[in-house]
């Protein structure tokens, strides 16, 4: 059953630090609500006053600013998913958020409390880990950026204090000749939590086939989120053959048990997110192969 | 913990007091009498509970009422009426796409939007459209055939 809160809307980032600061830890923060009102109306959360971070308008901008792309921590699934500075510069997150949930879900749900959900299954975590995307974080405190890899401290908790405020995510533009592939493994084609993903980050080097740089994240198979630096690390400076791609796959599924243990599902596990990473880098590796 | 929401339902302006906590779902059956939007898992998950907010399809189950302040909803009441049913309604009755018609609202709701931005979708926009509603009855078949036949 939800309990009785006070609903305030901020109309800047200082009202809302302000409020959040008074509250303590009798307030939580609302973006688009599509986590946060089951967990009220469960009973999970009793929070005394809802802030409302919807109105703030640093926290909707979609810009590029001195080569980085800044997305506000409240702009929408399909506000992302629709960006053209995103689809040119981060196509990673774009193609990641459009397969979020639904229509419905994507309208409303934000960036921001997908990553505070801090779901291990968060669609937007693995592309912003390969993008090397940084948080900035203000409160009555102050600012601060974090590496968004060192915002998280386990399934569903972030290591954000009860007064901070998540105000955007950044990360460098992708140049033209980095590719790209984010895939998504889960029991429908719409409407389903994703059971594992794979975010996969290439470059080569310029008119070759071996790989400069290469980053790669999992969803949903780790605690926490991860950049498989494992991985990375067999296939950075080589060229992607099928020997060295089955080695690379078959250290994805160590990782993940590293990371997991061995559980019920292992079994089922492990040869599928060895042959989703061989998808993604496939993919990401395009038609030269 | 009660607050005064002062936002346009189906073109006009209404102005109720409720709890902070009312969803917008409860708030435009319960307070507002229209019925026609549905509640069917509560959770965001089966669309019957589908609205426009500033045009754009949302779980109206998961939008607290305090959050539409100031701003555009449209249900299905505003959609057509008896003595004038909108070409959307027309089409889902004469292609059998409603059954116990329980999902039917809300479907009417996201296919209104899909059409009134891109007037000639594909099928697999239709379907994208549609892709956060359920319906236990039709099998779906029948609903794009209707959306399909009023894009024509």
């Amino acid at each position: 059953m939800i309990s009785a809160f006070d609903y305030k809307i901020p109309r800047t980032l200082k009202e809302a630090c302000d409020l959040l600061w008074d509250y303590g830890d009798k307030a939580r923060l609302i973006a688009g609500g599509t986590d946060l009102v089951i967990a009220l109306r469960k009973g999970d959360l009793k929070p005394s006053c809802l802030i409302d971070v919807t109105n703030i308008p640093e926290l909707r901008k979609i810009e590029e600013q001195n080569g980085m792309i800044f997305i506000g921590a409240a702009a929408t699934h399909s506000e992302i998913a629709s960006s053209s500075i995103i689809k040119k510069y981060g196509r990673i997150l774009s193609d990641a958020v459009a397969e979020i949930g639904s229509p419905q879900i994507r309208n409303v749900g934000t960036i921001g409390g997908n990553i505070i959900n801090a779901s291990p299954a968060a669609d937007t975590i693995p592309p912003l880990m390969v993008l090397d995307a940084v948080a900035q974080v203000t409160s009555r405190e102050g600012e601060k950026e974090v590496p968004l890899h060192l915002l998280f401290k386990g399934p569903y908790g972030t290591n954000l204090k009860p007064y901070e405020i998540l105000v955007n995510v950044s990360f460098k533009k992708l140049s033209s000749d980095i590719k790209t592939s984010f895939v998504r493994l889960a029991r429908r084609e719409a409407m389903a939590i994703a059971r594992m993903s794979v975010a996969v980050i290439l470059q080569r080097e310029k008119g070759k086939r071996q790989i400069k740089e290469v980053r790669i994240s999992l969803g949903s198979v780790t605690p926490t989120p991860q950049r498989i630096t494992d991985v990375e690390a067999i296939l950075r400076g080589k060229t992607p053959d099928e020997e060295r791609l089955k080695i690379a796959s078959r250290k994805i599924s160590e990782v993940m048990i590293q990371h997991s243990g061995v559980r019920p599902t292992t079994s089922y596990k492990a040869p599928v997110v060895e042959a989703l990473f061989m998808r993604g880098f496939r993919q990401a590796l395009g038609k030269e192969g | 913990m009660h607050t005064v929401i002062k936002f346009k339902v189906n073109g006009r302006w209404v102005e109720v007091e409720v709890p902070c906590h009312w969803t917008l779902l409860r708030l435009l059956r319960e307070k507002l009498g229209l019925t026609g939007t549905k509640e069917g898992c509560g959770i965001g998950e089966c669309g019957a509970c589908t609205v426009l907010l500033d045009g754009m399809p949302v779980n109206s189950c998961l939008i607290l009422a305090p959050k539409v302040e100031g701003r555009e909803v449209h249900t299905v009441e505003g959609l057509g009426s008896r003595a004038g049913l909108h070409p959307l309604q027309k089409s889902f009755i004469d292609h059998g796409a409603v059954q116990c018609g329980f999902c039917t609202p809300g479907i009417l709701m996201s296919s209104k939007a899909l059409i009134d931005k891109n007037p000639h979708p594909t099928r697999g926009e239709m379907k994208e459209a549609i892709s956060g509603h359920l319906c236990r009855c039709t099998g779906y078949h029948q609903i794009i055939e209707a959306i399909e036949a009023v894009k024509k």
